[in-house]
């Protein structure tokens, strides 16, 4: 039993209403299933893991299983790991445990070379001033022994 | 597919908590409202759907199970609708296909919200970030204003709509409030106090968010023949249109220049559906989503009510505002009225009923014999339905 468990702390008494400390806590080892080799490549090799369809082409970052058009099972392709930018916003303010970066920082969405769908992904290293649509970046991975297989090992900055 | 009509409205006040009330109980209030309201008996209702958001909010998985037999209802079919701040609108689309079909002749929505039982402001934003793309984004830990943020910023790069544009929406829609007994943050706010607020995510300052709010509201759908036992005139729901995107906000196939691909396909299909050709001048009055004020800039143009890239101007030359060509939320919307978020689609007809009814009260819009009302959840507005409601 979890010292500072919630449920065993009395309930606070507010204006005559009775509020009741609860916390839900609730730990997974998420299976990644068959999109597994993005993360073991990110992991363990930094580098970023795309799917391509046989058939219509799309390359698809994050990737997919299968292609959504053609109902057919995609293959995996590697990313140059270039893009550029096409939104981007800065992050003010701290909301909560489940941001993983400390404010301020830049997010936004980058469209890599060659993938049909841009994603959300950090900025650094780059003013949130002097970006712009279209504007040339590259990742840059997290060292290996910070690197924990998830989207965050990565980030994009300037491509000069 | 048989008319459909609404023949009771009803719903709580609304408040950032109502700590003297659970969400069974607020459910049951607004309940009691409608079934007064249509001069209905308990009896009457052959099947609910219910419309609650997030299990989170409400400390509770399944809450609808937890409040049916509590309204007297036991072993009549219900079923609970959850597509984030498109919740009310969906539920409603769901009770309306029962009645449409045949297969019941009188349907209640029931939508309730509570958010204030989560320790603090910051777990209510886990507990809807928790909806971001398991695999890949969540870990990002991405907000809602984010996710939105993409289209305004857009919006302002490609029309030149400014901050302050998007400011005279707070001041439209916290001033409407005043004319709501039940909205939560009536206010006199000026674009100068919404710029001066704090920025959470660029361009959205503190002020250019929607509230968070505790409430519900219920309305009672009716076939044309069932509509004939209940004291109220039938409000017709003539157009009804839902759309579902990508739950990823910068996955969007092309949608020329819409914003809010998943609004503009529900507008249409409901356009078309009620024989809407010229929104200007069909759509009398509008309840819409302002989740955050850019949005409601961009939604005047998804809905057709001016051209693309018009919307700042559509604002600022009174269109949008009381007394304009065509007001938009009345009732205060998202930003001053409220948005207990199951409760809100469903808040939003009950709105646009009563304006045709002509019982808005000082909210009033004159003459209108036709209304919209549109909500949309999940990443940028991934979910949307869109309602047109005649009378």
């Amino acid at each position: 039993m979890e010292e500072n468990d919630p449920r065993f702390k009395p309930i606070k008494e507010q204006d005559g209403f009775a509020l009741v400390p609860d916390r839900w806590k609730i730990d997974y080892f998420a299976s990644a299933g068959e999109l597994s080799r993005f993360f073991i490549e990110l992991k363990e090799n930094a580098k970023l893991m795309g799917t391509k369809c046989p058939k219509c082409g799309s390359v698809y970052f994050w990737p997919r299983s299968w292609c959504h058009d053609c109902w057919v099972d995609c293959e995996w392709v590697e990313m140059s790991g270039k893009g550029k930018v096409v939104v981007w916003s800065q992050v003010e303010i701290s909301l909560n445990d489940l941001q993983t970066a400390q404010v301020p920082f830049v997010q936004g969405s980058v469209l890599l070379e060659g993938a049909r769908y841009p994603v959300v992904v950090f900025y650094r290293d780059v003013a949130y001033e002097d970006m712009y649509r279209g504007m040339p970046v590259r990742v840059e991975f997290l060292p290996p022994e910070e690197r924990t297989g998830r989207s965050r090992d990565f980030y994009f900055v300037p491509d000069v | 597919m048989k008319k459909v009509a609404v023949v009771g409205v009803g719903n709580t006040p609304f408040k950032a908590r109502h700590i003297d009330k659970t969400f069974p109980r607020l459910a049951y209030e607004s309940v009691k409202m409608a079934v007064e309201d249509a001069g209905a008996e308990r009896s009457d209702i052959d099947s609910v759907v219910y419309a609650i958001y997030n299990d989170f909010f409400e400390h509770c998985m399944m809450p609808d199970h937890h409040i049916h037999y509590q309204l007297g209802f036991a072993r009549k079919p219900a079923v609970r609708i959850t597509t984030g701040g498109a919740t009310g609108g969906y539920a409603i689309r769901a009770a309306f296909a029962e009645v449409a079909s045949g297969l019941h002749d009188v349907v209640m929505v029931v939508g309730v919200e509570k958010v204030a039982d989560l320790a603090n402001v910051f777990e209510m934003i886990k507990s809807i970030t928790f909806a971001a793309d398991p695999f890949f984004e969540a870990h990002l830990g991405a907000s809602p204003a984010g996710s939105y943020g993409g289209a305004i910023i857009w919006h302002m790069e490609n029309y030149g709509t400014t901050q302050e544009d998007m400011a005279r929406v707070v001041v439209k829609n916290k001033g409407n409030a005043k004319n709501n007994p039940d909205a939560q943050s009536p206010m006199d706010v000026t674009v100068e106090d919404v710029m001066k607020s704090p920025t959470v995510i660029y361009p959205l300052k503190i002020l250019d968010h929607c509230l968070n709010s505790e409430g519900a509201a219920t309305v009672i759908l009716a076939s044309e023949e069932a509509a004939g036992r209940f004291k109220r005139e039938p409000v017709w729901i003539t157009g009804i249109g839902a759309s579902l995107e990508s739950g990823r906000q910068a996955e969007r196939d092309d949608a020329g220049k819409s914003l809010f691909p998943a609004v503009k396909a529900s507008v249409d299909t409901a356009y078309e559906m009620a024989g809407v050709t010229d929104p200007p001048s069909a759509i009398q009055v509008a309840e819409v989503y302002d989740s955050f004020s850019g949005v409601e800039i961009c939604l005047y143009e998804e809905f057709g009510l001016c051209g693309w890239g018009e919307g700042a101007k559509f604002l600022s030359d009174g269109r949008a505002s009381m007394g304009g060509t065509n007001p938009v939320n009345p009732s205060g919307g998202l930003i001053g009225g409220e948005h207990a978020i199951g409760a809100t689609g469903v808040y939003q007809v009950a709105e646009v009923v009563r304006q045709i009814r002509g019982e808005a009260g000082a909210r009033q819009v004159p003459g209108v014999n036709r209304g919209l009302a549109q909500s949309m959840g999940g990443a940028r507005g991934a979910y949307s339905v869109s309602i047109v409601v005649e009378g």
